[in-house]
Formats: structure tokens, C-alpha cells, sequence
């Protein structure tokens, strides 16, 4: 097993400004509310594990549960796979539009979210010994970080897949004659490895998910997985206040330990379990500008009152321990 | 497989644990005269230490030893047996190297591997696979540390009697680095050397410092100690287009600190921001395979009738070599006395 720390230091205004995030954020909340208008079920249930989900706290009117097993924290209600598929769809297609900050800082997010990541990839293949592979992306179109991959002349092939078309085609894998190998270009078995930015955060069956991602993959085919974890520093002080705590991008919270347990229950075998995040300390900070009622302690107080070299250090140390809200994981296909 | 094991010391106790649950491996025995045979654990494992061997009930040998009879014992395990899995140095000195492989050369089909782990840690491995295509580029030079502290048994244990090991500290753990280095760059030769038994005074080196070249020119430095108060580990290499730095060392005690890799780039076209001070990234590990897998691998190339792919004889050979002409062209220890 290995984790990984990195001295990459970025503001977060060049990746996910808190100004620019409150308009995505309000489209994200309306679109949502009127999607539950249409379609509603509720969950009661962890979809991980089925441990019966604990009262977690209200985000502007959304109702989110808590796992008392594993301290994953879910959005409770949500529509049925189709609405929620469109609802995805909706919310990608915005962070698209020249409406969205995303667009606005393309570049900076492209040297600091983008490349880092793809040069994550890379080097895990390289490591693992796997020389140009064919490649399953797995995003709800379009998405910026799937072009990036199918630009890059490091995989074979990239196949781009929608998350939600995976979770259904999972769903019903029973009701589906034998040509459904058929389905993304026949490419059932052959997936050498299969990267899901943030995927799992967003869909409403992550187990789901994985299970079709795993009949895709090849034996020992790999799995990037990246995501927002509630046992890092930003989202354990901030709570219910975190404003990047939204559906649908934030539908599920794992925390690392719920979500290494996902994925082991998915029939993966960790290989790497870092939170590689930079942004924490800065992100309880910039709430604090925009909130300086927010409860915090006076240690947490005192610690973002520090010099640079004190916040970084801390940062640095986050990394380390696997304390940071942005997770990375991979695995390989248990066989 | 039947396997029998010369010595239950340090690394006799490693393989035993490693062979044991072997799925391959039906049954392993024990020779060690040090060792009571009452010993919890070893009933029915430890070998009478005076029996004669009956040969034919064992398909592979590990020798575990002390250095002054791995040679022996790997050439007896080669004629008898032909599968032999030989500790780390082989040989006291390039005459009992050269004896093996002359006792190799005369036995068909034999199976012959030494254990040069280090190349199998995780830090050494992902820092193979960064180097050239790997993204880093050519290497320009490297570096290593690797020393210990000795502690208060230091003058008594075996490997600091001359007559026993063959040598000091470079025989007993610099030798792992000459093979990582060669791992990494290949074949090396020594441009100089300078030995020192500075604090121990055991008659044999506590200190050694290696400047070495590899065949396309990389330069290469070793130090290994016995007097690193701090028990170090720590190998630099420098590539045009970025940088490697493997620290600390999976070990048993975990004296040798978390093991980690750090990744850097060359950042020329940036400096303005970067001040010689690239981005790095670290990767921790925190699992140590490498028994397993040379173990594994010495038992797969026996299944499948093919060469090891590690610690083979060619790799024993290139390291003793070095070991040999670092020893010639160092100023003997008994002209330099103690400082």
C-alpha cells in the first residue's frame, strides 16, 4: 500500500473559488429541488453496507444522513435513476456554460486539477507496468477532464462512459440479452483501467457503479477513484457549513475509511489510499471571510490566524496522515 | 516442495516465516547447531545438527549462515541438490564467489539464487520504473547512504570478525546498495575508494566511501557505515528532466524510518516562481514485499524450468567484483590505525 503527499500548492481561486462555486452552487440546489419534485425515494439505508443511517443535518433544505458504521454522510432523499441521470446531466452541462466559473478559469484548473491528475495516472501505470492501456472514463458528459484524457497520448484508447448509464446497465444486468456486451463498444473485460472523478460522490447507487466498472475491467484491471472524503480537516470543522457540501455533486460523502470499505466490497484491493489535498486550510478560511460568525474553535481560530509557513506545515501534515477533504484511491480488480 | 534451511538466525527466521506459508512448499526443515532443540515452535522442524543429510528428501536449499560457510554449504547444495537460495554476500570474497559459480557451472539445470532483496522494496522499485521513458529522463549521478549504528554487541557479532564475514559494514549492508545501484543504472566499476575503522576497531571497515562509474559514465557514490548514530538509508538519483530521493526502509524494527519516495521535476522554464525549489511529490509506503517476492520468484523459476529473474549468479558476480576492487584499491586498515 502507498500514499502520496505533494508540495503542488494552488489558491483556491484558481480552482474552485467560493464566490464563483455560490452561483454553481444555487444552480446545482434549484435544479435538485426540482428534480425531487418529480421523482422523490428516500433513503434509510447506508448503500454501502445497509446500516441503518443516522440524523446528520439540513443543507439549505436538503435533508443529509449519517452511517454510524463508517461516518459516510448521505443526501436522504433522491429521485429515481432516470431523473437523477438527467439531473447529472443538467448540473455537468452548466459547469460547461459560460455561466459557470469553471469555464471562467478553464486554464488554472487545467495546470491544477487536470494535469496533476493525469500525471498521477500515468505514473501509477508506469509503476504498475502498464504501457498505453485502454482506458474507461467514467463521468456524466461532458467533462472537461475526459477531454484532457482522450488529448493525452498516453492511453491506447479512452472510451468515455456515463456514470448513470453504468449504475442502470448494473441495475438491469438481468434484463439484458446476451448482446449487451455489446453496449459501449463491446468493450465488457477488456477495460485495462478505469478512472472516476468524483463519479462516486454524484451517482445515487455507488455499489452499484463500481459493479459495472468491474465487468468492464480486465483481471487486475485498475481503478482511479477521486473524491470529496467528510473525515478530512475542511469538511469535519466545517460541517453542515460547508458550502461545497451540495447535491448532487455532493449526493455521497464517504468518508476514506467508508470509502476504502466500498471498494474492497466492490471486489477491489487498495493499492494507494492518499488525500493528496492542498485546499483544506484555505477552504476554512475563505468560509470565514464570507462568514466570520461561523462556529469554529479557538484552536482552529488560532490556526488560521497563523503565518503561511504554520498553515502549510499543517497542510503538509494532513497529506501525510491521510487527514485532507480530497482523496485519492487505487485499486486493482480482485480476481 | 521440500525445503531445508541452513542457520535460524536474522534471516533464517525471515525465510522460514516466508516458506511456511508458501502454498508451493509441503515442508520445511532446520539446521542450526546454535540453536536448542527444544526451541518453542520447532518441533519436528529442527534437524539434529550431527544427522547426515538424506538429500533426496529436499527439492530446495536455503542457506542462512554466517559467511564463513555459505560457500560450503551453497556448493553442497548445489551438487546434491541443485536448488540452492543463498544469503546475501556470496561468499566472504571473490575466491568463495568464484568457487560457486565454478560448482554452478558443473551442475545442469540447477536453480541458483542469492538474496539481494533491497532492489525488490517498494521505494527502489517505483524509482526503476520513473527513470529513462519513465518520465524522469536520463540519470546524471547517484547517491546513496546505508548505515547503521552498531550498538553495544557490535564488536562481538560475527559480522565484524574478519575470519568469519570477510569483511565489514560494506560486505554486510553496503553490498545491497552496489546491487540497487547496478539495478538501476547497470554494470559499475570503482574509480576509488577510501575505508576507515574509525570508532570500532574491529579490524575491519566501519566506514566506506565509494565513488564508482557506471559504463555510460553515470557517477556514483557510495558511503556505508557502521557509525550513523542515526540508522539511515537514503539514495539520490539525479535525472535531466527531475530528481528521485528514496528514504528510510521497511524493516523489521522500523529504526530506518518511513520508508518514501519524493518526486521532483525540473522546473528551468518556471524558476522565477519554483527558486530551485521544485514541486515534489512524496509517496509513503507502508508495505515491504520483498521477501515475499524473491522467495516467490526463486520458486516460480524452479516450477517453470526457467532462469530467476533476480540475485542470479551474473547479479552476485558484478556486485562481488566491485566488492573485490574496492578492498584492492583501498589503503589496507592496518596502515591507516585508528583515528
Amino acid at each position: 500500500m502507498r500514499s502520496i503527499q505533494t508540495s503542488y500548492t494552488f489558491p483556491l481561486s484558481s480552482v474552485k473559488p467560493l464566490e464563483g462555486l455560490l452561483r454553481y452552487r444555487m444552480y446545482c440546489l434549484e435544479e435538485t429541488r426540482r428534480t425531487l419534485s418529480v421523482s422523490r425515494r428516500r433513503r434509510e439505508r447506508s448503500p454501502v453496507g445497509g446500516a441503518r443511517l443516522e440524523p446528520f443535518d439540513y443543507v439549505d433544505g436538503f435533508e443529509y444522513l449519517r452511517c454510524p458504521e463508517t461516518g459516510n454522510v448521505f443526501l436522504a432523499e433522491l429521485a429515481d435513476s432516470k431523473n437523477w441521470a438527467c439531473l447529472l446531466s443538467a448540473a455537468s452541462g452548466y459547469r460547461h456554460s459560460p455561466k459557470a466559473f469553471h469555464s471562467e478559469i478553464i486554464k488554472e484548473r487545467n495546470e491544477n486539477v487536470y494535469l496533476p491528475k493525469l500525471e498521477w495516472i500515468q505514473n501509477t501505470l508506469r509503476l504498475q507496468g502498464l504501457k498505453k492501456p485502454l482506458l474507461m472514463a467514467v463521468v456524466t458528459p461532458p467533462n472537461e477532464f475526459s477531454y484532457v484524457l482522450e488529448r493525452s497520448d498516453a492511453f491506447a484508447e479512452v472510451l468515455t462512459v456515463d456514470e448513470m448509464k453504468l449504475v442502470e446497465e448494473d441495475r438491469d444486468k438481468e434484463k439484458l440479452d446476451p448482446r449487451a456486451n455489446q453496449v459501449n463498444g463491446g468493450k465488457k473485460g477488456a477495460v485495462e483501467a478505469a478512472v472516476l472523478p468524483e463519479s462516486l460522490d454524484r451517482v445515487d447507487d455507488p455499489l452499484a457503479l463500481l459493479r459495472g466498472v468491474r465487468s468492464y475491467l480486465k483481471d487486475d484491471g485498475l481503478i482511479f477513484v477521486t473524491g470529496l472524503v467528510c473525515s478530512g480537516f475542511d469538511f469535519t470543522v466545517l460541517g453542515r457549513n460547508n458550502l461545497y457540501l451540495y447535491p448532487p455533486d455532493r449526493t455521497n460523502c464517504f468518508s476514506l475509511t467508508g470509502l476504502t470499505e466500498l471498494l474492497n466490497q466492490s471486489g477491489f484491493v487498495p493499492l494507494e489510499i492518499s488525500t493528496p489535498g492542498v485546499l483544506d486550510v484555505e477552504i476554512v478560511l475563505a468560509h470565514l471571510g464570507h462568514d466570520p460568525a461561523i462556529p469554529l474553535s479557538s484552536f482552529e481560530r488560532r490556526l488560521l490566524a497563523a503565518n503561511p509557513e504554520t498553515r502549510a506545515a499543517f497542510q503538509a501534515f494532513l497529506q501525510e496522515r491521510g487527514l485532507s477533504s480530497f482523496a485519492r484511491i487505487v485499486a486493482r480488480k480482485q480476481t | 516442495m521440500n525445503c531445508l534451511i541452513f542457520g535460524y538466525g536474522y534471516m533464517g527466521k525471515i525465510r522460514y516465516e516466508v516458506l511456511h506459508k508458501h502454498r508451493d512448499v509441503r515442508s520445511v526443515k532446520i539446521i542450526d547447531p546454535g540453536i536448542d532443540p527444544s526451541t518453542a515452535g520447532l518441533d519436528g522442524v529442527l534437524l539434529p545438527a550431527n544427522a547426515e543429510i538424506s538429500w533426496d528428501q529436499f527439492d530446495a536449499t536455503f542457506v542462512c549462515t554466517p559467511n564463513n560457510v555459505t560457500s560450503d554449504l551453497c556448493i553442497e547444495g548445489l551438487r546434491h541438490c541443485g536448488r540452492v537460495f543463498c544469503e546475501k554476500p556470496p561468499g566472504r570474497n571473490w575466491e568463495e564467489f568464484c568457487r560457486i559459480a565454478e560448482a554452478a557451472a558443473t551442475v545442469g539445470d540447477h536453480t541458483l539464487v542469492f538474496g539481494f532483496n533491497h532492489r525488490l522494496h517498494p521505494s527502489i522499485q517505483a524509482m526503476k520504473a520513473l527513470l529513462g521513458d519513465g518520465g524522469l529522463g536520463e540519470v546524471l549521478y547517484v547517491k546513496g547512504t546505508y548505515g547503521k549504528s552498531g550498538g553495544v554487541q557490535y564488536r562481538e557479532n560475527w559480522r565484524n570478525d574478519r575470519e568469519m564475514s570477510g569483511g565489514g559494514i560494506l560486505l554486510d549492508q553496503g553490498i545491497h546498495m552496489l546491487d540497487v545501484f547496478q539495478f538501476l543504472v547497470g554494470p559499475l566499476e570503482v574509480v576509488n575508494a577510501v575505508l576507515s575503522d574509525g570508532f570500532w576497531g574491529c579490524g575491519v571497515e566501519d566506514n566506506a566511501f565509494v565513488l564508482l562509474r557506471s559504463e555510460s559514465g553515470v557517477p556514483v557514490f557510495l558511503h556505508s557505515s557502521a557509525t550513523l548514530w542515526k540508522h539511515t538509508f537514503r539514495l539520490e538519483v539525479g535525472c535531466r528532466d527531475g530528481y528521485l530521493v528514496a528514504t528510510g526502509f521497511l524493516s523489521q524494527t522500523g529504526s530506518y524510518g518511513r520508508e518514501q519516495l519524493v518526486i521532483g521535476k525540473r522546473q528551468f522554464e518556471d524558476e522565477a516562481l519554483a527558486l530551485g525549489n521544485p514541486r515534489e511529490e512524496i509517496i509513503h509506503f507502508d508495505r515491504d514485499e520483498s521477501w515475499d517476492k524473491e522467495v516467490n520468484e526463486f520458486i516460480a523459476s524452479i516450477k517453470e524450468r526457467r532462469p530467476p529473474a533476480h540475485g542470479t549468479l551474473e547479479d552476485a558476480r558484478r556486485v562481488m567484483q566491485i566488492v573485490r576492487d574496492i578492498y584492492a584499491l583501498a589503503e589496507p586498515l592496518d596502515k591507516l590505525g585508528r583515528n
